[in-house]
């Protein structure tokens, strides 16, 4: 699998090297890999490279984390009392497909140009599919649990914490998958908009003075970062699926 | 004792009415192990679920004789529904940690269950991890954990191959001597129906109800040799005519 991977990446960078020469492809437009390369060198020692990934970094992670908490707390309230749940659905749609990246300026207005905007973009593109996963798993709790909890007769808060919870879990982690990719986004969006730090910010910097190996540094490097943040949940999810399903 | 009086059960409304039950009436005395047996779709698990309440009779009563009790039924479902989180242990001590028996009470009873039903060594193993022989014994411990004086049981052996549900059903007749406990076990197979039962009830389909009440007047403790026993092979083949013949 990673063999694979690693094969396909080769592979690309060849052509990519090859394909330069061949069709005469001027710098600016497309850069070769060994510039590329030697931009994130040349970023990492003078242009404070670590930094700006870590402030992508904890932008996200505690975006992600406040959307995640915000998601299952909202979940469990909207399971348990269904009346908020309906007066707050039409709201809650409205909001879902909105396109949540239109509020970037706004926070920025409001909340300046450092993480706070950021965080906050991050955890509300979280917040839905979450939410709205972790709902469906309680809800669509399997038919012979809700038998066992009846003859069992518990009461709903025995039903929510041994039964309706645990068996909701494998979905949530699907939910929380699919919001690594969007938060992803959220971060880099916010940091396009408006920023003095970040991965984002370096990328904007590159696209103002026609950089072009920056700006495909930054790229891969989002990618990577992105694709490792993916992997890590998916692999989650997969663990809590055995565990819990 | 049981005494069920003039239970009708109908599901949906309008066009998609099912009359699942027409007005059934039966007493079970305590301790009594009855066997019901029927063809497909005759009512028998809405029977048995009515009698657990996980549904509400249309018409008619239920009385269990054990209102003091919280739990009067202990129910042994068809596909064993063990949670997957919980291991065997936790699986079968789940009726006592959610009525707040203490833990030294709780675990000394499980101790005692899976050493009853022949678990020993899987205490700590998860359902996946266990055949479905396993998952059934480990669901029938969970119904005996906080001793219900009354057993359901809905074609708890289905899915297990011949060798090891007549194992099964040895162990399940130990388990009511040992514990006096009124059974009602709903099945498929006549023969596991007469090989256990004290009375065997047959039911029919469209519309659902009770057709003869059979007395299995086979001697005690039941035993490979009972499968020889005249009385036994009478039992399963008036048992076989009646699911035969068409219902009048
Ligand atoms: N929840 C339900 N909603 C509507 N109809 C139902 C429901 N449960 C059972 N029925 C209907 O009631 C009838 C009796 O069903 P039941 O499951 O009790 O049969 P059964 O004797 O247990 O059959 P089997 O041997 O296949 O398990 C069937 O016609 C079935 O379709
Ligand atoms: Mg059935």
């Amino acid at each position: 699998m990673l063999l694979r991977g690693l094969l396909g990446l080769v592979g690309f960078v060849a052509l990519w090297s090859a394909a330069i020469p061949l069709f005469g492809v001027p710098d600016h437009v497309l850069p070769s890999p060994l510039e590329v390369v030697e931009r994130l060198g040349f970023l990492y020692d003078h242009g404070n490279l670590l930094m700006h990934i870590e402030v992508t970094l904890i932008e996200i992670f505690w975006g992600f984390t406040i959307g995640l908490v915000l998601g299952v707390l909202f979940a469990v309230i909207f399971a348990r009392v269904p009346f908020l749940e309906r007066i707050s659905t039409p709201l809650i749609l409205l909001l879902q497909t909105a396109p949540k990246i239109a509020i970037a300026p706004l926070l920025l207005l409001w909340l300046g140009l450092g993480a706070a905007p950021k965080v906050v973009l991050v955890a509300i593109v979280t917040f839905f599919p979450v939410m709205t996963a972790m709902l469906t798993g309680i809800k669509y709790v399997n038919k012979s649990y809700i038998d066992l909890a009846d003859v069992l007769k518990l009461n709903s808060w025995q039903r929510f914490l041994y039964i309706e919870f645990p068996s909701a879990i494998p979905t949530l982690f699907a939910g929380a998958t699919v919001a690594t990719t969007l938060a992803m986004t959220a971060a880099v969006i916010g940091e396009l908009m408006g920023a003095n730090k970040g991965i984002g910010f370096l990328l904007a910097t590159g696209q103002e003075d026609a950089d072009t190996a920056t700006v495909i540094a930054m790229v891969i490097l989002l990618s990577a970062i992105g694709w490792a943040f993916y992997a890590l949940l998916d692999y989650l999810r997969v663990r809590m699926e055995d565990r819990y399903s | 004792m049981i005494k069920i009086k003039g239970v009708t059960k109908t599901f949906g409304v309008g066009a998609d009415r099912v009359n699942a039950l027409t007005p059934v009436d039966m007493h079970i005395e305590k301790g009594e192990f009855i066997a019901i047996v029927g063809p497909s779709g005759c009512g028998k698990s809405t029977l048995l679920r009515l009698i657990a309440g996980l549904e509400d009779v249309t018409d008619g009563s239920i009385d269990l004789g054990s209102k003091d009790k919280k739990r009067p039924v202990g129910f042994v479902f068809q596909d064993a529904v063990l949670l997957p989180w919980k291991t065997v242990a936790e699986n079968i001590r789940f009726p006592l940690d959610t009525s707040a028996v203490p833990r030294s009470v709780s675990d000394a009873k499980v101790a005692e269950l899976i050493a009853l039903i022949g678990l020993t060594g899987f205490e700590r193993a998860l359902p996946k991890q266990l055949s479905g022989g396993m998952r059934q014994r480990a669901a029938i411990a969970r119904a005996l954990a906080d001793d219900p004086p009354i057993l359901l049981m809905d074609e708890p052996f289905s899915a297990v191959d011949l060798l090891t549900r007549e194992t099964l059903n040895d162990e399940l007749l130990k388990i009511w001597e040992q514990t006096g406990k009124t059974i009602v076990l709903v099945t498929h197979s006549v023969e596991e129906a007469a090989y256990l039962g004290t009375r065997v009830m047959v039911m029919s389909a469209r519309p659902g109800r009770l057709r003869k009440t059979f007395k299995a007047d086979i001697p005690q403790p039941r035993s490979e040799e009972t499968k020889r026993d005249p009385r036994y092979l009478d039992l399963v083949s008036e048992l076989r005519t009646m699911m035969r013949e068409p219902v009048l």
